[in-house]
């Protein structure tokens, strides 16, 4: 995103881009292979050496101290190249932020003495509608703080190659978080679920058979840690949305100036240009609502999380669209894995999916404005 | 007080009479037969639908993923053994002689459950399609006849059709285009028949037919006045496979190169070319479109059929999960705004397959069926024992004279408005439901959330087969335009195509 950008920030996007284009260009669609192929533990690894995770920890977490902005044009410029890495980056976020919020990690710390290590540790999450429809675990409570927890967890975002998980759990009234070690007794990892994108950000299903899982801030407040770290998370989820447009646009474009049918460049059938067009519209679009939003956030301005959530589902949406039209531009090519294309709509699909059912995220948004949150 | 005096030219305006009311006009000419038969046709398409695509879409889907270059023989074998792949020959040829119309059905009725599948049968059809557009009856006999000794050995022989190059894709489809185009695909006539080189790509069942009808220039310059249609085996000389493409979805249908290097093709292998067109009215580039025209005609329809097919697969995956999905302590399905979303995707149903009924009907009475749905020669083909036709009618198809006839009936009577009604409707149908297969998609995962995007629960799988039908058969684009062309640019004088 452009928009207002200081030059410090130019610099780290470059950085960010010189990472993905080195990392993750030239073995994105064999990394897209995954479960059929292998996972992009390399990456990983470098991710996790140039400190990608934790990102938004404070340094006593071991963690990069990102701030919204920062977070928004790290996954924005990574999505640019692949998305995969950008979802781990997002994942792992969502969890730790949840935890974090909810002043979870020193009790982590009391109970586990485990925190010096966080900053490479990698945590999952479970994608699914709403955390507030989990009925799959049931908790009971064991020692201080800890939990005995059976049951499932459906699609747990980086499940199978995660240190921990944070998982909501129905309790009483309404639910709670806790976090599991997912190398623990009582836990059993299911294979990779085959998804519409995001490959190498992988999930599973997860069985829990009398798990140890500690209570992430208070019993039953799930829904109110959760609402903590919304607004940012939407923002990311949005800064995703745009980088995967923006790729998609690139190579559209690209692609049309050298492709002729007709007798001519592409580019020059005025129904391709609209279309290209109409793709410039919802990119920049998305641009300029993503850097209004991070500046918002980071000034701490009364209604920037409805903001957010306004970034995320407009985004979600256009990213479908946009990149849907990015294939289009490129034909019979456009559907072929060889170009980027198909991925970045399948990409798109699953990033939009992220935050739950846009439907509800919607109705939630006009309930919300309703019970008198500004909206603009 | 009813007069109809001046009836015809207030009728001829826009929008004509004629074209808004196929089916109307239609109903009472068609053979009653063709309704049981349609019956039948549906029946059989949901038993393999139950017994063989619903169970088998998913894991066919992962078996490619996993192995880009696997080819699904198992379910061509099985479409073959339930004859699907001579179902729609005419018994003239070999075939079960179901009525054409009742493919589109079929296809969507499969395609509900998987279109890899559904293409898997379709286009085949699209092959046949083409080679019966030529109208040479000698050349249509001896390969449909292929195809039915292929049901009867157990060995399927499909037929598929080659004509999109690496550097030609939309402009194949449009005569206005491909004069321009950068054709590569050369045909050279040396003596006693053409000699191929060149590569044609993204060939649907590529790998699985062994017969390609086949469109070559002999002049890489001047392609639209000297196209070649030529039927080429799997094993002549000269030919192979180059690779499958490795595609977002409709991973169960192979899309396949192939490679022709000094590919020698006999006379007798030539559907079409311009030393044939010589002796009919119109010019060889006009018969040209026309034959492309009524081949598209048929196949934009079943493209149609495909797309309603994926929009019902997606709207059915979204009830199912409406039903059984409590949201916010409900179930989705009382959700009324869920409710207003399923009407919608109803709806798209609905219409998509409207578009493609509607132009098979415009098909039956001025395209490629006309002859064939005419009531005594459909009466007289379907109670007339095979053996009498093997005996006494199939010598006739390898007379000259007889695709002389034909090529006079279907080339020289048929008129300009007619094809223009035939094309644009089929236009119309193929870029309306194959947007509404992609939307319905895209609906269902807005509805299904998290769920929606694992390939267990379907519609993801639906969403990226339904990419595709946008893009075949003509881009959605290029078929606007056609629309455009055929249905309103013919009443506006100073409309120009492809002049931008
Ligand atoms: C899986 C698959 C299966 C296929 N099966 C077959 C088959 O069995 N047989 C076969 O012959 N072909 C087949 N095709 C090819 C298909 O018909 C072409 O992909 C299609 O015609 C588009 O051509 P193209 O891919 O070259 O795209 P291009 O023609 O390069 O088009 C690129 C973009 O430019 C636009 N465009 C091009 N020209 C114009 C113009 N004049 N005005 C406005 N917009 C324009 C297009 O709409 C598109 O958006 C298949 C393709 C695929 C992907």
């Amino acid at each position: 995103m452009k928009c207002g950008m200081d030059p410090e920030l130019a610099m780290f996007e470059q950085t960010v881009l010189d990472f993905a284009s080195k990392e993750l260009l030239d073995s994105r669609q064999e990394n897209d292979r995954f479960p059929f192929g292998p996972l992009f533990t390399d990456v990983l690894a470098k991710a996790r050496a140039v400190g990608f995770f934790s990102v938004t920890m404070p340094e006593e977490l071991d963690g990069s101290e990102m701030g919204t902005t920062e977070l928004c044009l790290l996954l924005e410029s990574l999505s640019r190249v692949d998305a995969s890495l950008a979802g781990v980056v997002f994942t792992d976020t969502l969890a730790k932020e949840i935890v974090y919020r909810a002043r979870g990690f020193l009790r982590l710390k009391e109970l586990t003495g485990k925190v010096s290590e966080l900053g490479g540790s990698l945590f999952a999450f479970p994608s699914q509608s709403d955390p507030a429809d989990c009925v799959g675990i049931t908790a009971e409570p064991a020692a201080e703080g800890s939990y005995v927890l059976s049951g499932k967890a459906d699609y747990v975002v980086l499940g199978g190659i995660a240190d921990s998980a944070v998982l909501p759990v129905r309790t009483g009234d309404g639910f709670s978080f806790f976090t599991v070690d997912l190398a623990g007794a009582g836990i059993g990892i299911g294979e990779p679920v085959q998804s519409l994108g995001l490959h190498a950000c992988p999930a599973v299903d997860i069985t829990l058979d009398g798990a140890s899982g500690l209570l992430v801030g208070d019993e039953g407040q799930g829904a109110e840690h959760l609402r903590r770290v919304e607004g940012r998370m939407n923002a990311a989820c949005a800064a995703m949305s745009l980088g995967v447009m923006k790729g998609s646009f690139e190579e559209a474009v690209a692609y049309a100036k050298e492709r002729q049918q007709g007798g001519r460049e592409i580019v020059n059938w005025s129904e391709v240009r609209r279309m290209l067009a109409r793709m410039a519209v919802k990119m920049k679009a998305a641009d300029m609502i993503v850097a209004e939003l991070c500046r918002s956030a980071e000034g701490n301005e009364p209604g920037w999380e409805m903001g957010s959530r306004v970034a995320a589902l407009f985004a979600g949406e256009a990213s479908v669209e946009l990149t849907r039209d990015g294939i289009q531009v490129l034909g019979g090519n456009g559907y072929m894995e060889d170009y980027g294309q198909e991925k970045r709509f399948r990409d798109a699909g699953q990033i939009r999916s992220l935050m739950g059912l846009a439907p509800i995220r919607e109705l939630k948004l006009m309930e919300s404005y309703l019970a008198g949150e500004p909206l603009y | 007080m009813f007069s109809e005096d001046g009836n015809s030219e207030v009728l001829e305006r826009e929008p004509r009479f004629d074209d808004i009311t196929c089916s109307l006009r239609s109903v009472s000419k068609l053979p009653r037969g063709v309704f049981p038969e349609t019956r039948q046709v549906i029946a059989d398409a949901r038993r393999f639908n139950d017994e063989v695509v619903r169970p088998r879409a998913l894991e066919l889907d992962r078996m490619k993923h996993e192995d880009p270059d696997y080819l699904p023989w198992d379910l061509v074998e099985e479409a073959n053994r339930r004859g699907f792949y001579s179902m729609f020959i005419p018994k003239l040829f070999g075939g079960h002689g179901m009525n054409m119309p009742a493919l589109s059905y079929m296809l969507e009725e499969i395609g509900s459950g998987c279109s890899a599948i559904s293409n898997l049968v379709g286009v085949h059809y699209l092959g046949i399609a083409t080679l019966c557009g030529s109208w040479n009856t000698r050349l249509m006999n001896k390969i449909m006849r292929d195809v039915a000794a292929g049901e009867k050995s157990g060995k399927p022989c499909l037929v598929s059709l080659a004509i999109t190059e690496p550097g030609a894709g939309t402009d194949t489809e449009e005569l206005e285009l491909i004069s321009r185009a950068k054709v590569t695909c050369h045909a050279e006539k040396v003596p006693g028949g053409y000699r191929v080189n060149g590569r044609k790509i993204f060939i649907s069942n590529g790998h699985l037919s062994t017969w390609h009808i086949t469109i070559a220039y002999s002049d890489l310059d001047n392609p639209a006045e000297t196209t070649v249609m030529m039927a080429i085996k799997t094993d002549m000389d000269g030919f192979s496979f180059g690779r499958q493409e490795h595609k977002m979805g409709q991973k169960g249908c192979p899309a396949s190169e192939l490679i022709f290097e000094d590919c020698f093709v006999p006379d007798e292998l030539v559907c079409f070319d311009a030393e044939q067109a010589a002796r009919y009215a119109r010019p060889m580039a006009k018969i040209t479109m026309q034959v492309l025209d009524y081949v598209l005609s048929a196949s934009r329809a079943g493209v149609g059929a495909f797309g309603t097919g994926v929009a019902r697969g997606a709207y059915e995956e979204a009830l199912r999960f409406a039903r059984e999905t409590e949201v916010e302590g409900k179930l989705l399905i009382n959700h009324e705004w869920a409710q207003c979303v399923l009407a919608e995707m109803y709806k798209n149903v609905a219409l998509a397959r409207l578009s493609y009924i509607e132009t098979n009907y415009a098909n039956g009475m001025y395209g490629l069926f006309k002859v064939l749905n005419y009531k005594p020669i459909f009466y007289f083909m379907k109670y007339l024992p095979q053996s009498l036709v093997d005996a006494f009618l199939e010598p006739l198809v390898d007379l000259d004279f007889v695709t002389w006839l034909f090529r006079k009936i279907y080339f020289d009577w048929q008129k300009d408005a007619e094809y223009e009604r035939t094309s644009g409707w089929a236009s119309l149908s193929k870029f309306s439901a194959t947007d509404a297969g992609e939307r319905n998609s895209e609906l269902a995962l807005e509805l299904m959330g998290g769920a929606g995007v694992r390939t267990d629960q379907v519609a993801e799988k639906h969403l990226r087969d339904s990419k595709l039908l946008q893009i075949y058969e003509g881009t959605n684009q290029l078929n606007r335009l056609n629309l455009f062309k055929c249905m309103i640019g013919r009443s506006a004088p100073e409309a120009k195509v492809f002049e931008d």
